[in-house]
């Protein structure tokens, strides 16, 4: 049967799409010129450069700080979430629940933003990394019970009922049969909150004080303000590390079988 | 079955955190947003006393109308483009192998986990005057020698589907990997051409589908701020930096906060008309 | 004392559907009994109201003598094998085996003394430190039942074991739980809905329909002797025959008109009056075919047929025929090269009988029963004769 190569030529084409901005970037990481208009030579200087930038790595900080606080409370809040969701679905408390949960997915980040600040400003709450913490811990919190909900509803609840047909309680049967069998979904939820914290620009920028910031937005203020080159080769750096992340992640989530 | 006492003080404890911090740390900010919109603002950068109905009028001024009709256009073309894009890419994807389907995906999705503003960047980088693109389109004689591809609504628009595309192919194509293909092989079967078949056919099979990848771009591209911020320049101005300049360069509150009004409306609005317009069962399925 | 396990009165309902009315069991010491019927009949019910999963509505569980009703299905001496088998995906073979053991706190080296006993019944010593993911269904289906026979439970619950696997392989391991029953002589409480299973397998058997019990015996009474239409028509297949008690041949037998013949004969263990309608029940092998009128006999009924439709099956052939008004299914086995004879064919004018030993009348019938039959559709116009009221 005959078939149109249209959709592949599409398809290959949106690869190249995706692919040629983040080329371009790490290729120019390595270019000795500094605006990147034409090739003058393989240089690592503007990572050496880097190296000297303590703003930079103070930013880094905060925001591996925060991320690690962020990832942590908010998986504890998620997964209790999402056993809820689960275990009593249906229930009017959890319907109203789930759209709780479920709305910080769907509307932008600004409006996030936009309405922690007003809540910082109206109560005088002062802004800093306290209340990026906060910020990031409300938008973490749904990932991370989307993630484990839909682990649990793939969960075979009949195992529960083995553990118990064979002489364990309730606790023996959390503790040696349902944590670990969702252990892999809550480690994909905690290190999609870690990669969101990290990653997170528009939220962070608007419940940020003066003197907190993290590498999003120092990056935000080096694309406004300072020197493309630098710019690339952060970035190149934050890929790699991103993309050992994702690996890691998969390796995680689905095991070889 | 009814949940007796001890099971409904489970579920209270289980729901109660979440709901507690998320009542207050979402649902209560957004209430207020609606709140301060009525009130004046404090020439001194803070919330002034009593009510107003200043700040909705100031809504109607030309200049805001104009970005408002320039967001929804913006968002309605990233979205028609994107959905354009991804149901071929979609539908590739559903039809090979499942050896290359994973690395498929996988090239798919790696791009969208790096940091956004990199790749905004990047575009902007790539887009500048002095940039490839614009040297290879004007070797063409595309454009003439003196454009600028940059700071325009139209670059919104490009940096917008680049964001937003894996976005809008990750439900299109879980939505056409459940699809049966055999379906395809009957309408063929039953005389209809390729492209026939795939309108009649296909595509209403993964309707689901394509209602999750419109809620997945629309929305967000009508609450963009960095792409038109770093792209987009005075002409490409949407609804999200007029927030943030009304926060940052005017410390106008209830104004940001009106105009925030308007954005949730709008978000809201095809939310709601896709929970009512589908019948229960055929909610789009979220990823 | 005997360990035997006890139904009395219980009843379980879940919303607005009563699975389980006022059902009372007993299951003796070392049998395997099974609880046979349709989807939806309660069986499972009460299965998970043995194993403890479900609390009873009414009515008392008793574990050899003991009132378990109250009790968790961790405290029970009782084990299940699920469905789904449900093995716990993070643990190895041995792991699984083990969980029962290590959970009552034993003693390390008994542990893995029983273990080991176990993988060696089950023969797959060679398997043990797999995952329950590498594993094929039967191969599954053997470490859920090693998992919970090393328990030493009092009874084993089993719920439709072989419903996930295909056939070949449902017939080997039906042979193999046969045989691990009778190696191990555990009380063993099987629910299926398949009745080759049930039949194969079972000491005895109870029937269920609807929540309730149509009826216990063992399988040949369940067969030779259903006392309700719906027994009748669930196992094996059955002509039902609509008539009325005349009178009495002799003591044991009685006489029925049957769609306006007369003379029909059958054993009588109803005491079913005459003058009463009735449901005779005759299955199709015990029913004869020729084109050669039989010898009359005492207590031989005997009818004139034409033939309506013939499926040959190898080594059996099915007939439908029609005698008057009245339709009659019949099975005949070729215990002869079948070649040599002239074959009965379409329109043939035959004669069926039967004997009078061989039919029953059912205490109760129901015509939704008959959709449980596995006969042809009616042809078109046809008056349904002596077979409906």
């Amino acid at each position: 049967m005959k078939r149109s190569r249209l959709p592949i030529w599409i398809t290959v084409g949106a690869l190249i799409f995706f692919y040629l901005p983040i080329l371009i970037l790490v290729l120019n990481s390595f270019n000795a010129s500094r605006f990147g208009t034409g090739w003058q030579g393989f240089s690592l200087k503007w990572y050496a450069q880097l190296l000297h930038e303590p703003e930079i790595w103070l930013a880094a900080r905060n925001s591996f700080l925060v991320a690690f606080g962020a990832t942590a409370l908010s998986v504890v809040l998620g997964t209790a979430a999402a056993f809820a969701l689960h275990r009593f679905a249906g229930s009017r408390l959890q319907r109203f629940h789930y759209a709780l949960v479920y709305m910080p997915l769907v509307v932008p980040e600004i409006l996030m933003g936009i309405s922690l600040l007003m809540a910082f400003a109206a109560t005088g709450v002062r802004l800093g990394l306290g209340t990026i913490f906060v910020a990031h811990v409300t938008f973490c919190v749904s990932f991370v019970a989307m993630t484990v909900l839909a682990r649990l509803q793939d969960f075979d609840d009949a195992v529960v009922e083995a553990a118990r047909d064979l002489g364990a309680g309730w606790g023996v049967t959390f503790r040696r049969i349902v944590l670990p069998m969702i252990a892999p979904g809550i480690a994909a939820g905690a290190l999609l909150a870690f990669t969101l914290s990290i990653d997170d620009f528009v939220i962070t920028f608007f419940v940020a004080g003066p003197g907190s910031t993290t590498l999003p937005i120092r990056i935000y203020s080096m694309i406004k303000f300072g020197s493309p080159p630098l710019i690339n080769a952060l970035s190149t750096i934050l890929l790699f590390v991103t993309f050992t992340a994702v690996i890691l992640s998969q390796r995680i989530s689905s095991p070889r079988r | 079955m009814k949940a007796g006492p001890r099971k409904r003080g489970a579920e209270w404890l289980a729901s109660g955190p979440s709901i507690l911090w998320l009542g207050l740390f979402f649902l209560v900010p957004t209430l207020l947003v609606f709140v301060l919109a009525f009130r004046p603002s404090n020439p001194f950068g803070g919330i002034g006393a009593g009510w107003t109905l200043d700040n909705i009028r100031r809504l109607t001024d030309p200049a805001m109308l104009a970005v408002a009709r320039r967001t929804l256009e913006i968002s309605l073309a990233t979205t028609l483009i994107c959905l354009v894009l991804a149901v071929p890419v979609g539908y590739t994807l559903a039809r090979v192998s499942a050896k290359w389907r994973n690395f498929f995906l996988m090239l798919v999705i790696i791009p969208f986990w790096t940091n956004f503003l990199i790749r905004v960047f990047a575009w902007k980088t790539l887009l500048h005057p002095d940039g490839p693109i614009k040297q290879v389109l004007a070797f063409l004689g595309l454009v003439p020698a003196g454009a600028s591809l940059l700071y325009r609504p139209e670059a919104v628009v490009l940096v917008s589907v680049y964001t937003f595309l894996p976005f809008t192919i990750l439900p299109i194509y879980a939505a056409a990997e459940k699809f049966d293909f055999r379906l395809m092989e009957a309408a063929r079967d039953l005389g209809a051409r390729p492209f026939l078949a795939f309108r009649k056919v296909f595509l209403p099979g993964i309707r689901r589908g394509l209602i999750t990848a419109v809620l997945f771009v629309f929305i967000p591209a009508l609450g963009s701020y960095v792409i038109p911020d770093i792209v987009g320049g005075p002409g490409g101005e949407m609804i999200g930096n007029k927030i943030a300049q009304r926060v940052f360069v005017d410390r106008n509150l209830p104004l940001a906060s009106a105009l925030s009004v308007v954005l949730i409306l709008s978000v809201l609005a095809p939310l709601i008309s896709v929970l009512l317009l589908q019948p229960k069962g055929e909610r789009p399925e979220i990823l | 004392m005997s360990e035997f396990l006890e139904f009395r009165g219980v009843s379980k309902r879940f919303g607005t559907v009563q699975a389980v009315a006022d059902v009372s069991l007993e299951v003796r010491k070392g049998e395997v009994f099974s609880l046979l019927g349709p989807s939806g009949c309660g069986k499972t019910t009460m299965l998970r109201l043995a194993a403890g999963f479900e609390r009873p509505d009414a009515g008392h569980v008793l574990l050899d003598g003991e009132d378990i009703t109250d009790l968790p299905p961790e405290k029970r001496k009782v084990n299940t094998i699920f469905q789904s088998y449900a093995l716990f995906p993070h643990m190895t073979v041995r792991e699984n085996i083990a969980f029962g053991l290590r959970v009552a706190k034993r003693p390390k080296s008994e542990i893995d003394d029983e273990v080991d006993r176990m993988l060696r019944l089950i023969r797959m010593a060679d398997q043990a430190d797999k995952k329950p993911d590498l594993l094929s269904g039967g191969q599954k289906q053997r470490v859920a039942i090693a998992r919970a026979l090393v328990n030493k439970p009092q009874v084993l619950l089993l719920d439709e074991p072989l419903a996930a696997l295909d056939l070949k392989l449902r017939q080997r391991m039906l042979i193999e739980l046969d045989m691990i029953h009778d190696e191990v002589g555990i009380t063993f409480l099987y629910v299926t809905h398949d009745q080759g299973e049930a039949m194969g397998l079972s000491d005895r058997i109870a029937v269920m329909d609807s929540g309730r019990i149509e009826q216990v015996g063992t399988p040949v009474e369940i067969y030779e002797a259903p006392r309700t239409s719906f027994v009748a028509a669930f196992i094996g297949d059955t002509n039902f025959l609509d008539g009325e008690v005349t009178g009495l041949e002799d003591a044991e037998y009685s006489r029925l008109e049957i769609a306006g013949v007369p003379g029909i004969v059958c054993f009588n263990d109803k005491a079913i009056q005459a003058g009463q309608p009735v449901f005779l029940s005759i299955r199709p092998e015990k029913v004869h075919i020729s084109r050669d009128k039989p010898e009359a006999e005492k207590l031989r009924n005997m009818l004139p047929a034409v033939v309506e439709d013939v499926i040959y099956l190898g080594s059996t052939t099915k007939y439908w025929v029609r005698a008057g008004k009245i339709r009659i299914q019949v099975l005949r086995q070729h215990s002869r090269f079948f070649l040599d004879e002239k074959p009965i064919r379409w329109n043939d004018e035959v004669w069926v009988w039967w004997h009078g030993d061989d039919g029953f009348m059912l205490e109760r019938y129901r015509e939704v029963d008959e959709d449980l039959l596995a006969m042809p559709p009616r042809k078109v116009g046809e008056s349904d004769g002596g077979n409906r009221r």
